[in-house]
C-alpha cells in the first residue's frame, strides 16, 4: 500500500446481528492486511451500537460490514444513522455480501458509502480503499 | 504362489513399460509441438496434481485391491454403495431446503414444493431462532423470517404444519444450538396435528460442533453444547427409534472451503465426539452408530473430486466404525448420506448459468452414489431467497438426472476407472492421516477449543480465493466470459417488510394472553434439569405446551450454562 502521512489505513470489519457467514469477511480481512492496512475484526453477533462504539474506540477510518442474511435493509441504515449521531460520519461505511441491486440506491442514500457485492475481486476493494484514503489524506493536508 | 495376482502384477509391469514407451514415443513429441494449456493440472479443491493418463499401473502404485477396497454393494466397506441394489429398487429421496417468513408462509411454500414432486422437506429457521432469540428481541432486528422461518412458540409450528402429512414423509429440522427446545416444539406440534410419529421421520440436525467450527450459530460453551446435543440424541433413541437424532453437515464445512480430505476427516472426527458422548449414556456402538451415521455432503464442480469423495466417505465411515469402535452390524458400518450440489459453485453473475452447474453437480452426486437423499440448491441463491421458478427448476433437475441420463441404472458405474479408483484411494488415505492428527490433539472438541479447524479453513479460504483472482482457476461470469453489463435475467423473491413487526407483535401478544405462572414454573424446571444434568427434552416439552417461547427457553439454559464467547480473531490470520 502507498504510504500516506505515515499512517496506515485502519479498517474495522464487522458482522451485524445473527448473520454468521464468515468466509467473505475472512478473505477480505486477509487481503486488506496483505495490502498493508490495519484490520480489526469485531467477531460475530454485533449490534450497530457495538460496532459504532468499536469504530470510535479503535479510531478506524473505515467500517466494513459483511451481510449475507438479508438483514441489510434494516441494520445498515441504522448503523449509518448511529455513526452520524456519534459524530463519526467521516468514517467510510462499506457494505458487502448479498445485497440485491434494487436495495442499493436506498442504502447509499441512507449513508452507506460504497457497496461491494459477492464476487468482487479483493484487489478492486483494495484499490478503492487506497484511492479513497489518498483523497482523504489530500483533503486533510489542504 | 498366488497365480492370479502374479499374473495381474506381470500384466501391470507390461502396462507400466508400455505407458513409459507411449510417453516417450507419442505424447512427449506431441506436447513439444503442442504445449499444454496450463503449467500444472491439479484437482480443484485439493490442488493435487492430475496426470495426463491413468492406467492399471496407478492402481498398483496406490495399493488398490478390488476385494478389500471396493467389495460389493451393500457389503463392507461399502465403497460401491451402502445399498445392495444401488438405486435400481428406489431412487434417492428428492428434497429441497425451504423456510422463510411466518409459519403460514412456510406451509404455503411447503405445499407448493410437495406438489412439485418432492416427498421430503428441510425446514430452516431464521437466525433469530437458530441463535436462540425471540422475534421481538432487539438483538435480532432485521433478521426475522429472513434466512428461514421465524419460530417463537408452538403457535408458529402449528401454523407451519398445516400440511398434507400423507405426502410428507420426511422432515429435516435445522436448529442446532437450541435443539432441545426445537425438538420439543416439533413433537408437541405433531401431537396437536394427530400425526403418528411412527409414520413419519423427523430428522434433527443437532449439529452444534460444526457451528463452533465454521458456521457460528452457537449459544452455550462447547462442553454444554455437546451435552445438550447428546440429550436430544438419547431422547430420540429411547422414545422415537424410527427418527434420526443427528446429521453431520459436512456440507457446511465445504462452503467454508474445507477440501475433500478435510471434509471427511473433520466430519468423522466430529462424529466421534458425539459417539463418545452417547456411549457414556450406556449404549453400545452397534446400538447408536445407526443413529449417528447421517451426513450431508456437498459436491463441487470438480466432477471427480466430488465423486471420489462420496465413495471414500462411505469407506472411511465403515473403517472407522470397525477399526476404532469395533462395530460389527451392517447398520452400524453403513453411512447414510444426503448429497447436494454446492451453493458456492453458483454465481451472482449470469445466474441462468447456474442451472448448468447444478445439473453437472447433481449428476456427480448420482454417479457418486447419491445417498439416501439428494437436495438441490437453486439457481438464484446468490441473489436472494429463492423464487418459485427456481424451485420448480430445482425439483425438475433431480428428475432429469434420475430419469433421463441412465446414471442410476447400474451401481457405481465409474468403479474401475483408473483415475477414479486412484483418487478415491488417495483421498481415503489422506483423510485417515488427518484424522490421526485430530485424535492426537485429543479429538474434535479439543481441536475446536484450540482453533485448529478454524485456522485450517481460514487458510483454505484465502488461498482458494487467490487462485481465482490470479486466474489459476477460471469461473464463467466471474473471471472468464464476463459480460460488460451483467443484466439480471431472473425474477427475485421479496419478503414482505412488515413481516418482522407482525411476528414480533404476535409473540408479545402471546406472552400477554398465556398462563404466565405455568410458564414460569416450566422454565424453572428446565433450569433445574440443566443444573442437575438431567435430560433437557422432557422439561422443554412441558414448557412449550404451555407456550413458553423459544427465546425464553434458550434464556433459561443461558442462565445455567452461560454463553460462548470465542476470540474475535479472523480465522487463519
Amino acid at each position: 500500500m502507498r504510504e500516506h502521512s505515515g499512517r496506515r489505513l485502519r479498517v474495522l470489519l464487522a458482522k451485524l446481528g445473527m448473520d454468521t457467514h464468515t468466509v467473505g469477511i475472512t478473505i477480505i480481512g486477509h487481503a486488506l492486511r496483505e495490502a498493508g492496512m490495519e484490520v480489526i475484526f469485531t467477531g460475530l453477533k454485533q449490534t450497530p451500537e457495538m460496532v459504532v462504539a468499536a469504530a470510535i474506540q479503535e479510531d478506524v477510518d473505515v467500517v466494513g460490514i459483511s451481510t449475507l442474511s438479508a438483514g441489510h435493509t434494516r441494520n445498515l441504515p441504522r448503523l449509518a444513522r448511529l455513526l452520524k449521531e456519534a459524530g463519526a460520519e467521516d468514517k467510510l461505511l462499506l457494505a458487502g455480501g448479498v445485497i440485491p441491486e434494487e436495495d442499493r440506491p436506498f442504502l447509499l442514500e441512507a449513508g452507506v458509502g460504497k457497496i461491494f457485492t459477492m464476487g468482487t475481486d479483493t484487489r478492486d476493494i483494495v484499490r478503492y480503499l487506497e484511492e479513497w484514503w489518498a483523497e482523504r489524506q489530500a483533503a486533510e493536508t489542504v | 504362489m498366488n497365480k492370479p495376482i502374479d499374473a495381474f502384477v506381470a500384466a501391470n509391469d507390461n502396462i507400466l513399460a508400455e505407458a513409459e514407451r507411449w510417453e516417450a514415443q507419442t505424447r512427449a513429441p506431441f506436447v513439444a509441438q503442442n504445449p499444454e494449456r496450463r503449467d500444472a493440472f491439479t484437482t480443484q479443491a485439493l490442488g493435487w496434481p492430475v496426470k495426463p493418463l491413468y492406467t492399471p499401473a496407478d492402481l498398483e502404485a496406490v495399493g488398490f485391491d478390488y476385494c478389500t477396497d471396493l467389495g460389493f454393494p451393500g457389503e463392507y466397506p461399502y465403497t460401491r454403495s451402502t445399498r445392495p441394489n444401488g438405486h435400481r429398487s428406489a431412487y434417492w429421496t428428492m428434497t429441497q431446503v425451504t423456510g422463510f417468513g411466518k409459519g403460514a408462509d412456510w406451509s404455503k411454500r411447503a405445499r407448493y414444493m410437495l406438489d412439485q414432486g418432492l416427498s421430503g422437506l428441510i425446514l430452516e429457521y431464521d437466525l433469530a431462532t437458530t441463535n436462540g432469540y425471540d422475534s421481538d428481541d432487539p438483538m435480532v432486528e432485521g433478521e426475522v423470517g429472513r434466512a428461514g422461518m421465524a419460530l417463537d412458540s408452538l403457535e408458529d409450528l402449528e401454523a407451519a404444519f398445516d400440511l398434507p402429512f400423507d405426502k410428507l414423509h420426511y422432515l429435516m429440522s435445522v436448529c442446532n444450538a437450541p435443539q432441545p427446545v426445537n425438538l420439543a416444539m416439533i413433537i408437541a406440534a405433531l401431537e396437536k396435528k394427530g400425526v403418528d410419529p411412527q409414520d413419519f421421520v423427523l430428522h434433527i440436525v443437532n449439529g452444534i460442533l460444526i457451528e463452533y467450527t465454521c458456521v457460528g450459530r452457537y449459544i452455550y460453551p462447547p462442553e454444554h453444547g455437546l451435552r445438550i446435543a447428546t440429550d436430544c440424541i438419547e431422547y430420540i433413541i429411547r422414545n422415537h427409534p424410527n427418527w434420526a437424532p443427528l446429521s453431520i453437515i459436512s456440507a457446511q464445512l465445504q462452503p467454508a472451503k474445507a477440501n475433500p480430505v478435510q471434509e471427511i476427516a473433520f466430519s468423522l472426527a466430529i462424529a466421534c465426539a458425539y459417539i463418545d458422548a452417547t456411549l457414556e449414556r450406556g449404549f453400545t456402538i452397534d446400538e447408536i452408530a445407526p443413529y449417528l451415521n447421517h451426513f450431508v455432503v456437498n459436491v463441487d464442480m470438480d466432477f471427480f473430486e466430488g465423486i471420489c469423495k462420496l465413495r471414500a466417505f462411505r469407506k472411511c465411515w465403515a473403517r472407522l466404525m470397525k477399526e476404532r469402535y469395533g462395530a460389527a452390524t451392517p447398520e452400524a458400518l453403513k453411512i447414510r448420506m444426503m448429497t447436494s450440489p454446492t451453493t458456492i459453485a453458483l454465481t451472482l453473475q449470469q445466474p441462468l448459468n447456474n442451472i448448468g452447474r447444478l445439473a453437472i453437480m447433481a449428476t456427480a452426486c448420482a454417479l457418486g452414489g447419491a445417498g439416501e437423499a439428494m437436495t438441490t440448491p437453486l439457481y438464484d441463491e446468490a441473489h436472494a431467497l429463492p423464487a418459485e421458478d427456481a424451485i420448480r427448476v430445482g425439483a425438475a433437475l433431480q428428475h432429469i438426472v434420475a430419469h433421463e441420463t441412465g446414471v442410476a441404472e447400474t451401481i457405481d458405474p465409474l468403479a474401475g476407472s483408473y483415475y477414479v479408483e486412484t483418487l478415491t484411494k488417495q483421498i481415503e488415505d489422506a483423510a485417515f492421516a488427518e484424522m490421526d492428527t485430530i485424535f492426537a490433539m485429543g479429538g474434535a472438541t479439543k481441536a475446536i477449543e484450540q482453533g485448529y479447524f478454524q485456522r485450517a479453513l481460514g487458510r483454505e479460504q484465502y488461498e482458494r480465493n487467490k487462485d481465482l483472482e490470479q486466474g489459476r482457476r477460471k469461473w464463467v461470469g466471474v473471471n472468464h466470459l464476463v459480460l460488460p453489463e451483467d443484466k439480471r435475467e431472473i425474477e427475485i423473491f421479496r419478503l414482505d417488510e412488515t413481516m418482522e413487526d407482525e411476528q414480533a407483535a404476535k409473540v408479545r401478544d402471546l406472552r400477554a394472553r398465556r398462563d404466565s405462572t405455568a410458564v414460569e414454573a416450566a422454565l424453572e424446571k428446565v433450569r433445574q434439569a440443566a443444573r442437575q444434568g438431567e435430560n433437557l427434552v422432557p422439561p422443554c416439552l412441558e414448557a412449550v405446551k404451555v407456550y413458553a417461547t423459544h427465546g425464553e427457553l434458550c434464556n433459561a439454559m443461558r442462565d445455567v450454562f452461560g454463553v460462548h464467547t470465542p476470540d474475535s480473531q479472523l480465522s487463519g490470520v
